[in-house]
């Protein structure tokens, strides 16, 4: 890949996991929900996405809304009766609703329209890339990247907004696992959790599109639990409850992670290794700041009003 | 397939399940937190063991042991070194901590070994049939092993010191602390149990299926499954999970649906419709979410106050 | 401690007092009325009408608004931001009003801000209106359980040990507001207090109770001349308190 190919890949990466870092940010951040099934809303947005677009042939804005759409209500219908659960188990059941999210689309290939080799472990390929006749296999990149970038100024606007909204407030007040305080004042705090959970939900979906498209073949052994932790790993770091920590959380996260790409032309090192020692690496920095800097680099900015 | 046969995977299943999910709870009660990193500890375990006996040619059952006591020690300075520091913090904090040191244990195994399945080698098993089952001395070992980490379990609750003080500590966390029962000392054996069985449960399912680096992640949902319907902090409810969660997994993928719909023949609606076996871990899902609706302390748990 | 035969009525526009020694059941029979415990069996009436298993935040909205005993502040948010969680019907709490109507919320929010002001100053809390509620003393914490009480305007008030571990010259100061809210706003006030003075002070009436039962209704005055109460908080559960004490 020549180098600029290289930094449009990153980018765009940093990107589509800003968002589900936003989002993820937005939901135990702000709201104190550990979601430890965040890749469901990447699936599912991914999924929904191509079913959309390849099987369907309808369009990517389409698409894009059936992803955002189907992610939600996700977020939603699981929130329902999860809501008022205890932190950790809640964080337990959010795992197992997201590898159940997996193992459906492992078994049921007729989802993405079946045939040979088509769906199920075999994922799914020649996901359709939008406008791409409009432009030369060089520039469009550049464009796709204008795509993601405009998402993320849109998902960044709208989670900011609500978060300094009295809507934020209230999430705010329900993060620290004692409800007494939000009860007291009359506020629905399941309701206020399971919307969260929606919008996050959405935003999920978002950037699940957003790879599906990009990458142009999707399969669910991409969307493995892992893929949560990185986005874990990318709000920790950026810092919790502030929604430009998300955005420098996946900076860095996607960086540190790509860091050593071109390692194994340096050092003789087993391709599988490397990726192995790769994720070592992240759960040791998962480790690491959660010992030592919990609070991640940018700290949440107290509210003067 | 008959019913007999469904009963013996039940509880060959139940079996190893206990293995895991016995430590999952008392560290869960002791260190109040849900440690993420349970099962791959039993995986390095499986690994270690396999390192002993395959690399290195021990005998399988000393090589088992050693690779448990050795994971055993490992969890007590994974613990020092990370978790101690955390002692006060927040749940959700540990928890995530302890999803890093998963990912970290996970991939070194994988860095080490390779994605590639591996098996250890045993001796050639040959299965007692019969007409309604049949059962390979492995299994049977499965079945005694963890029958026997039960009743040693139950003893060292119920008849030594340290049983009592885990006991106390468990019950009644401040008090036990007053009164001076040293819960550090407590924290370290209680990992050291949960870890070496946990070790010796990932080695039995290593030995019946293959090993395979991600094979903790895959087994889960189901020891937490298993261990929140019996009620956390409550061994027995441990045991008793796994054996509900190891039927529930065989019989629903035994079950015909179709012949239950059906009424058995009343109703004019012949299909048979099977739980596909690639959703068994949806079993676990589905079960732990309707205890946790239902009756959120478990069928044993302990009732919390307010 | 669990209640068995407590019944007691608070007369609207008056100030109740609930004591007993530790464990009598005081803050259960709290918990019960604002419905962040369920109860097994009996009636409670709050305006007439029966309250039946109806969450916390849904009767706060009806007009029950209370304290706790450990008082309840969200630490990572700054005092005024606590204070700013009171009011009941705020426009902006809801997601598409966040976007789309802007201009009501904004108008809200300065309306909400000045009332707010103006209690922080009440509580003595202003110059602390930029700090970490978790910063707070418990005393100081009190203060702005009662300053969001005071702006959430609720019907009925439940003040859980109000003037516990608050600075003796403030306590003046909270009980002339907790008088007034009795007295110009009308406000019904059913308070639990192991202090006393306060109790003789304000309260109209005061319940006794120990071991989870009612044992004594009447004044301030009767009740201290009651002699079931007397032994009440002379034996049992608690030898240190004494019914008769300037603290």
């Amino acid at each position: 890949m020549g180098f600029i190919n290289f930094l449009v890949y990153l980018a765009i990466m940093m990107g589509i996991f800003a968002i589900l870092s936003v989002s993820l940010n937005l939901q135990y951040g702000f709201t104190g929900l550990a979601n430890f099934g965040q890749v469901a809303f990447f699936c599912l947005g991914a999924y929904a996405t191509t079913i959309v677009t390849l099987t369907f042939n309808m369009s990517f804005f389409l698409g894009l809304i059936a992803a955002m759409f189907l992610a939600g209500l996700f977020g939603y219908i699981i929130a329902i009766p999860t809501a008022d659960l205890r932190e950790d188990y809640w964080a337990i059941v959010t795992l197992a609703a997201g590898e159940i999210v997996r193992i459906f689309f492992l078994n049921e290939d007729w989802v993405v329209g079946g045939g040979p080799y088509r769906g199920g472990a075999y994922g799914v390929g020649d996901i359709p890339q939008p406008f791409r006749s409009h432009f030369s296999a060089q520039t469009y990149p550049f464009f796709y990247l204008g795509i993601v970038l405009a998402c993320l100024l849109v998902t960044y606007l709208i989670v900011n907004r609500l978060t300094k909204s009295p809507f934020g407030r209230v999430l705010k007040s329900i993060r620290e696992g004692d409800d007494n305080l939000a009860q007291a004042m009359g506020k629905d705090v399941k309701k206020f959790r399971i919307k969260t959970m929606a919008i996050g939900g959405i935003f999920g979906g978002l950037a699940g599109c957003l790879y599906a498209h990009y990458y142009g073949f999707i399969s669910p052994q991409e969307f493995v639990p892992l893929e949560t932790f990185i986005v874990w790993a990318m709000v920790i770091v950026g810092g919790e409850g502030n929604n430009k920590g998300a955005i420098l959380g996946s900076v860095i996260i996607i960086l540190f992670y790509n860091s050593t790409r071109y390692l194994k032309d340096y050092i003789p090192i087993n391709e599988t290794t490397l990726a192995s020692l790769r994720m070592v690496a992240i759960g040791v920095l998962i480790v690491v700041v959660m010992l030592f800097m919990k609070e991640g680099l940018i700290k949440e900015k107290k509210r003067i009003y | 397939m008959t019913v007999i046969q469904v009963i013996i995977n039940s509880i060959i299943r139940a079996s190893e399940l206990t293995l895991l999910s016995l430590g999952l709870t008392i560290v869960y009660d002791i260190l109040k937190f849900a440690n993420f990193a349970h099962t791959e500890f039993a995986v390095v375990g499986a690994y270690l063991a396999f390192f002993l006996s395959v690399t290195l040619g021990l005998p399988m059952i000393p090589a088992a042991i050693i690779a448990a006591i050795a994971t055993g020690f490992l969890s007590i300075a994974i613990d020092r070194a990370v978790f101690k520091k955390m002692r006060n913090s927040n749940g959700i904090i540990i928890m995530v901590t302890s999803m890093g040191v998963a990912i970290a244990l996970r991939n070194t195994v994988r860095a080490i070994w390779g994605a590639d399945a591996r098996s250890y080698v045993l001796p050639l098993q040959s299965p007692l049939v019969t007409q309604w089952f049949r059962i390979t001395s492995l299994q049977i070992w499965i079945i005694i092993v963890g029958a026997v980490a039960m009743i040693l379990f139950h003893l060292l609750l119920h008849y030594t010191t340290l049983g009592k003080a885990m006991r106390a500590s468990s019950d009644n966390p401040e008090l036990a602390q007053a009164s001076g029962i040293a819960t550090e000392k407590i924290v370290t054996y209680v990992w050291f149990i949960a870890i070496t069985f946990a070790s010796l449960g990932g080695t039995l399912i290593g030995m019946e299926t293959f090993l395979l680096p991600y094979m903790g992640f895959a087994i889960i949902i189901p020891v937490f499954c298993a261990t929140i319907m019996g009620g956390i902090g409550n061994p027995y409810g441990a045991m008793l999970g796994a054996l509900v969660l190891g039927f529930a997994e065989n019989f629903g993928l035994y079950i015909n649906f179709g012949k239950v719909f059906n009424l058995g023949g009343l109703l004019p609606f012949s299909r048979d419709m099977f739980i596909p076996t690639g959703y068994k871990p949806a079993i676990a899902f589905v079960m732990l979410i309707i205890v946790l609706l239902i009756r959120p302390r478990g069928i044993l748990g302990k009732k919390k106050e307010g | 401690m669990a209640l068995a035969g407590v019944s007691f009525r608070v007369d609207q526009g008056s100030i109740t007092g609930l004591i007993g020694p530790n464990g009598s059941g005081k803050s259960t029979c709290f918990n019960i009325i604002s419905g962040f415990y369920t109860k097994d069996r009996g009636e409670i009436y709050f305006q007439g009408e029966k309250i039946e298993n109806i969450e916390p935040f849904r009767l706060a909205r009806m007009g029950i608004g209370r304290t706790f005993q450990i008082a309840a502040v969200t630490e990572k948010m700054t005092v005024l931001e606590n204070l700013l969680l009171a009011p009941k019907t705020q426009t902006g709490e809801g997601v598409f009003n966040v976007f789309f109507r802007a201009a009501k919320i904004r108008r809200q929010e300065k309306e909400n801000y000045e009332k707010a002001l103006e209690i922080l100053n009440l509580v003595q809390l202003y110059d602390l209106r930029n700090e970490y509620a978790g910063n707070l003393s418990g005393g100081q914490k009190k203060l702005l359980s009662l300053g969001r009480i005071l702006l959430s305007d609720p019907l009925f008030i439940l003040l859980d040990e109000p003037t516990a571990g608050v600075n003796p010259t403030l306590i003046k100061d909270l009980i002339a507001a907790v008088k007034r809210l009795r007295d110009e706003e009308g406000k019904t006030i059913l308070l639990v207090e192991h202090n006393m003075k306060v109790i003789s002070e304000i309260c109209d009436k005061v319940v006794v109770l120990d071991f989870g039962r009612k044992i004594a209704e009447g004044t301030p005055k009767e009740i201290q001349n009651n002699e079931k109460v007397l032994e009440a908080y002379l034996s049992g559960s608690s030898k240190h308190e004494s019914i008769h004490e300037n603290s």
